[in-house]
């Protein structure tokens, strides 16, 4: 059985849609991401744009492990992990970037 | 719980005390919890619930009774004097939600002497939220969220129409407006 040590990323599952860190009750989840016009269209389609993560954080020092973010996500891009976040010496360390929170 | 489906029994509030002294000498005499929450937006009312147990029974027979106390007059008979115990609860429940417990124990429990307001009252601004930046306040595609068009307000903090700017010729927003746009969410602009 999967532990609820910490939450992992699945990146290539995120839309960015913000969903998680609007309905994260610590707002412990930081998102940055960008507009770019998807290329390979057939030809004579309508120009598409799709946004693109630039940054996706948890901040551990606020997270109260209640798992909202992994039930709100509506693409499957939160999961929980057994393994727990690892300790850190100073509080900005706790918070944990795209690739401290890929799957392990 | 113990898996049972429990409906409450509505009690007048001028009948709550000897209910729930009716319910105890019924066999209904462990006293489970009591426990409140904030109709705003159905009825002007505040619903005070209770739970007692009949312990004889392996504790599966339950009692139920809520009665709904005005939102402009929120007193309620105390039942500490029935359960010793539910003095703590109705302390809890005075506090976060503002009301008064006739013959009850007026300290605080929880909160510090100082705090101001009743913050379970859903109409209850978390002001030093308006106050921080949100994470949820940027939009999908950006980086950066957009001081100037405010879109999105956490839980907590209403429309700026309603609280922080509304109009000042207008009066202070009628706590059941401002507890309806306190749900955090796309902000609507309002139709004048
Ligand atoms: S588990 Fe809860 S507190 Fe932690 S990031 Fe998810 S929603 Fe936020
Ligand atoms: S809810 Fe899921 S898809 Fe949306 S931003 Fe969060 S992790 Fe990405």
């Amino acid at each position: 059985m999967t532990g609820h040590g910490s939450i992992v990323l699945i990146e290539q599952n995120c839309t960015s849609c913000m969903i998680c860190a609007r309905e994260c009750p610590s707002w412990c989840i930081t998102i940055d991401s960008h507009t770019e016009t998807v290329v390979d269209q057939p030809a004579g389609a309508r120009a598409r744009t799709e946004n693109v993560l630039d940054r996706f954080a948890i901040d551990w020092s606020l997270c109260m492990f209640c798992g909202i973010c992994v039930d709100e996500c509506p693409f499957d891009a939160l999961e929980w992990a057994t393994p727990q976040a690892l300790p850190a010496r100073t509080l900005t360390a706790l918070t944990h970037e795209i690739p401290d929170l890929s799957a392990h | 719980m113990s898996g049972q489906l429990l409906s409450a029994e509505d009690v007048p509030t001028d009948r709550w005390l000897s209910s729930v002294q009716h319910a105890r000498d019924l066999g209904f005499d462990y006293f489970d919890w009591l426990g409140c929450t904030d109709d705003i937006g159905r009825t002007d009312t505040f619903r005070v619930t209770v739970v007692l147990r009949d312990l004889a029974d392996g504790g599966l027979r339950t009692r139920m009774l809520s009665t709904a106390v005005p939102r402009d007059e929120p007193v309620l008979d105390s039942i500490r004097t029935v359960f010793v115990g539910a003095g703590w609860h109705e302390r809890e429940a005075a506090e976060l939600f503002g009301l008064r417990f006739t013959g009850g124990d007026g300290r605080r429990l929880l909160l510090s002497p100082t705090f101001e307001g009743a913050p379970l009252r859903k109409e209850q601004v978390l002001g030093s939220r308006a106050a921080v930046g949100w994470p949820g306040a940027k939009e999908p595609g950006e980086s950066a969220a957009s001081p100037s068009r405010r879109r999105m307000v956490p839980p907590g903090v209403p429309d700026r129409d309603v609280w922080g700017e509304r109009d000042s010729a207008q009066p202070p927003a009628e706590p059941a407006e401002v507890a309806a746009s306190t749900g955090g969410g796309r902000v609507r602009r309002r139709s004048r």
